[in-house]
C-alpha cells in the first residue's frame, strides 16, 4: 500500500492543484497498485514516518503564512523524514516553503522551514506563463512543461535545480534553473497541474514511493497517448522540438 | 468641451459602424477611440442619465442577470441603455452610452444597466455614480490574470469606500458579497436561497471565502447550495448570513426551465425562468429584487422573467432534427460545475462536445479545469455516448476526462471545430450538450446556428 499525505488541501490548493493528486493516484489505481490518500488540514497531526508521499501545494499570501505557522511546528520530524527518504513534492507557494526563508519587499526575513538549501525574495514583477524544461532523472533526460505564476525569485544553494529552463522563467529568469531536487524531494513552480501531463516525473515518483518500501520493479507501462499529444502541443507553441 | 464630447461620439459612432461593416461586433472599439478623444466622455453621459445607473458586478451571472434587468425595464416602459453583449471593460461601458447620446451629446436613456468586469470596478465607479450596484458572486476565475480572489474582494472593497452614497442588492448566501453591506453600511437588499432538499451539509467542491472577511475564523455552515453559497455564520465575530429579503424556496430545475417559490415583503410569488441551473434562480432573483427596490409592478416583472431568452452560451438551446442542443459558456470551475450539474440532471443518454481555449480572454493557465469536479462524470460515465474535446488545450480537457474516471475509449481530441460540432449534433444520444470557454464561444455558436434551425420555437 502506497500512502500518500496531501496536505492542508483546504488551504493550498490554489492552481489545480489537487490534479497532482488525482494523477498520482489514478496511475497507481491502473496498475493495480493499492493508494491511499489522506487530507492532512490545519492542526492535525501528521505522522511522517507512515506516509510514502507527501504533497503541498501554493496557496495565496495569506494562507500560506497559516500553514507555515502549523508546520513549523513539525518542522524536525518533516526534515527527518526527508533525510529517510520521504518523497516529497512541492509546488511554487510550498516549494518556497520548504527553503530557509523568505525576504519580502521591504527587506524582512521571513524564516522558512529550512529543511532544503535555497531562499526566496519578493520580486518587482510577476513571473506568469507557459514553461518548459528539461529534466534529467536516472540518466535519461525529458521535457515537461507547466504554467507558472509567482512573484517570488528564488535562489538555489547546495542543491540542485529539478531541471534546465528551455522556455519561460524558471526559479528567478536569471539563472536558467527551475525547481528544486534534494534526495526524494521535488520543488517546482510549474503547476498546471504538474503530475497529470508530465507522466515520466509521476511514474518516477510512485517508482521511489515502491523502492522505499523495498518493491524493486518495473512499472506497467500504460497508454499515454493523451498526455503526450498534450505535452507536446505545448512544446510545439514555445517552438520547441516535442518530446 | 462640448465640442470634443460631440467629436467623441461621433468617432464613436463612425468606429462602430464601420467595425460592423466588417461583421466584428465592435462592442469595446467605439468606447476606446471615444475615451481617446475625449477622455470625459463617459463621466460627461453618465452624468446625464435621468433615472439612475445600475452596475452589475460579480464572477458569474453578470451577462445573464444585466439582461434581465434590461428587459424588466424595458418592459415596464423606460428606455434603456446596455452592454448587452457583454463588453464589461471601461470601454465597453463608454460604448454603451455613446450608442444611445445623439451627436449634440444628450443621452435619452431612462436607466443605464451596465455590466461592469469585477476587476474594472474601481475604474468605473471614478467615472460613473451607479444608484444601485448588483453583486452576484465571487468565485476564482482566470487567476493568470487577477492572481487571488483576497485580491478582487479587496480593491472592491476600496471602491466602495470611496463612494458617499449608494443601494446595494446582493447575494446574501455568498459571505464574500454579503460582507459588502457590512464594510459600507449603505442601504441592502438581500436575496437569498432557503434550505431545500438538495441542500448539501457539506461541500466537496473546491470553496472560496472559508473565512471570516472580518475577523478571520472558519465559517460554519448550516447547508451549502453550491460552492460558498448557503447558510453560514461566523464563530468568532457577529457576522453571519443576513436574512434575505426575497428568498427562494423548493427550486424546481427541469426541462429547460428553473422555477421557485419566491417569499418577499409577507408575499409568495411562483418565478419562472426558461433557462436551466440553480445559478439561473440566483440571477433571476437578484434581477427580481432590483425590479423590486425600483418600485416596479410585481407581476410586470415576473412576466418579463418568463420570457427572457438566454444570451450566447447561457445554456442557450438549439434544435438539431427534433433534438436539443444546449450550448454552454464556461470560464471557471464554479461555472463549470453548475453546467456539468444540468448536464447530470438530464437523464437521458448525452453527447458532449467541449472546447477549451488560453487566450487572455479565456485564462491562459487551463489548471483550473482541475478544480472542476469531472469526478461526477466518471461515476456515470454509461448515459454518455461519448466526448469530444477541442480548442486550443483539446487535449489537456481530454487529459482530464480520462483522470476523472471518463474511460478513455470515450473520449476524442478533434483539431477541426466544425467536424466536432457536426460529429456531436449527430451522435446517437438523446441530446448533445456543448461547453466553450469564452474566445470560442461566438465561432462555436456561429457553427451551431448554421447547421441547425434555432430551437426557441421547438420548445
Amino acid at each position: 500500500m502506497i500512502r500518500v499525505c496531501h496536505l492542508y488541501p483546504d488551504l493550498l490548493n490554489l492552481y489545480g492543484d489537487r490534479g497532482n493528486i488525482i494523477a498520482f493516484q489514478q496511475r497507481c489505481r491502473w496498475r493495480d497498485l493499492p493508494v491511499q490518500v489522506d487530507s492532512l488540514n490545519l492542526g492535525e497531526k501528521v505522522d511522517f514516518q507512515k506516509y510514502d508521499f507527501v504533497f503541498l501545494g501554493g496557496g495565496s499570501d495569506r494562507e500560506q503564512t497559516l500553514v507555515s505557522v502549523d508546520l513549523m511546528k513539525r518542522r524536525d520530524e518533516f526534515a527527518a523524514a526527508i533525510e529517510d527518504g520521504l518523497v516529497v513534492l512541492a509546488i511554487c507557494g510550498g516549494f518556497q516553503l520548504l527553503g530557509s526563508y523568505f525576504m519580502s519587499r521591504n527587506g524582512e526575513n521571513i524564516p522558512c522551514l529550512d529543511v532544503l538549501d535555497f531562499y526566496t525574495k519578493a520580486g518587482e514583477r510577476r513571473l506568469v506563463g507557459n514553461v518548459a524544461i528539461e529534466v534529467e532523472l536516472n540518466g535519461s533526460s525529458f521535457k515537461v512543461v507547466g504554467f507558472e505564476n509567482h512573484s517570488g525569485l528564488t535562489f538555489l544553494g547546495n542543491n540542485k535545480p529539478l531541471g534546465r529552463v528551455l522556455s519561460g522563467n524558471g526559479n528567478n529568469g536569471r539563472d536558467g534553473l527551475e525547481g528544486v531536487r534534494y534526495k526524494n524531494v521535488f520543488g517546482s513552480y510549474l503547476h498546471g497541474p504538474l503530475l497529470p501531463k508530465n507522466v515520466r516525473l509521476t511514474d518516477y515518483l510512485i517508482g521511489l514511493c515502491l523502492e522505499r518500501r523495498g518493491i524493486k520493479k518495473e512499472l506497467k507501462p500504460l497508454d499515454d497517448s493523451f498526455e503526450k499529444r498534450a505535452c507536446e502541443i505545448m512544446l510545439r507553441r514555445m517552438g520547441l522540438p516535442g518530446r | 468641451m462640448k465640442l470634443r464630447l460631440s467629436l467623441a461620439i461621433l468617432a464613436g459612432k463612425l468606429t462602430a459602424m464601420v467595425s460592423r461593416t466588417y461583421g466584428h461586433k465592435g462592442s469595446s472599439l467605439p468606447g476606446m477611440v471615444a475615451r481617446r478623444i475625449y477622455p470625459g466622455a463617459l463621466r460627461d453621459l453618465a452624468a446625464q442619465v435621468s433615472r439612475g445607473i445600475l452596475v452589475v458586478s460579480g464572477t458569474n451571472g453578470k451577462t445573464t442577470t444585466t439582461n434581465m434587468i434590461a428587459g424588466i425595464l424595458s418592459e415596464a416602459g423606460y428606455k434603456v441603455t446596455s452592454n448587452l453583449e457583454g463588453a464589461n471593460l471601461i470601454t465597453g461601458v463608454t460604448t454603451s452610452l455613446i450608442k444611445d447620446a445623439g451627436i449634440g451629446g444628450k443621452i435619452t436613456c431612462d436607466y443605464a444597466v451596465l455590466e461592469v468586469d469585477e476587476a474594472s470596478v474601481p475604474r468605473v465607479l471614478k467615472e460613473v455614480k451607479p444608484g444601485l450596484l448588483i453583486l452576484t458572486n465571487f468565485f476564482r476565475d482566470q487567476l493568470d490574470r487577477y492572481w487571488e480572489l483576497d485580491k478582487i474582494t479587496g480593491i472592491i472593497r476600496e471602491a466602495l469606500g470611496q463612494q458617499k452614497q449608494m443601494n446595494l442588492i446582493l447575494n446574501a448566501d455568498d459571505p464574500l458579497v454579503a460582507q459588502y453591506q457590512k464594510i459600507t453600511n449603505f442601504p441592502a437588499l438581500f436575496y437569498g436561497m432557503g434550505p431545500n432538499e438538495q441542500s448539501a451539509r457539506t461541500s466537496s467542491q473546491t470553496r472560496e471565502g472559508k473565512f471570516c472577511p472580518f475577523c478571520g475564523n472558519a465559517l460554519t455552515y448550516e447547508y451549502f447550495h453550491y460552492s460558498q453559497l448557503g447558510r453560514y455564520h461566523c464563530p468568532g465575530c457577529d457576522f453571519n448570513r443576513p436574512d434575505p429579503q426575497v428568498e427562494a424556496f423548493d427550486p424546481q430545475i427541469e426541462g429547460g426551465r428553473a422555477s421557485c417559490r419566491l417569499v418577499f415583503n409577507g408575499q409568495e410569488v411562483e418565478l419562472a425562468v426558461q433557462v436551466q441551473g440553480l445559478y439561473n434562480l440566483y440571477n433571476a432573483m437578484a434581477a427580481f429584487a432590483t425590479g423590486l427596490q425600483l418600485g416596479l409592478d410585481v407581476q410586470g416583472v415576473l412576466d418579463s422573467l418568463s420570457r427572457y431568452q438566454p444570451v450566447t452560451g447561457r445554456m442557450e438551446v438549439f434544435n438539431y432534427k427534433g433534438k436539443p442542443a444546449y450550448l454552454n459558456l464556461v470560464k471557471n470551475p464554479t461555472g463549470f460545475n453548475e453546467g456539468l450539474a444540468s448536464l447530470r440532471a438530464d437523464r437521458g443518454s448525452k453527447d458532449v462536445f467541449i472546447a477549451i481555449n488560453d487566450n487572455d480572454a479565456d485564462g491562459r493557465d487551463v489548471s483550473w479545469l482541475w478544480d472542476v469536479d469531472f469526478e461526477m462524470l466518471g461515476e456515470d460515465h454509461r448515459s454518455y455516448n461519448r466526448f469530444i474535446c477541442c480548442g486550443l488545450r483539446g487535449e489537456e480537457m481530454a487529459v482530464r476526462l480520462k483522470y476523472a474516471g471518463v474511460p478513455a475509449d470515450k473520449v476524442t481530441t478533434d483539431e477541426n471545430v466544425t467536424q466536432a460540432i457536426k460529429d456531436t449534433l449527430n451522435g446517437s444520444a438523446g441530446a448533445a450538450y456543448l461547453f466553450s470557454t469564452y474566445t470560442a464561444l461566438w465561432p462555436v455558436q456561429k457553427i451551431i446556428k448554421a447547421i441547425t434551425v434555432e430551437g426557441g420555437a421547438a420548445r
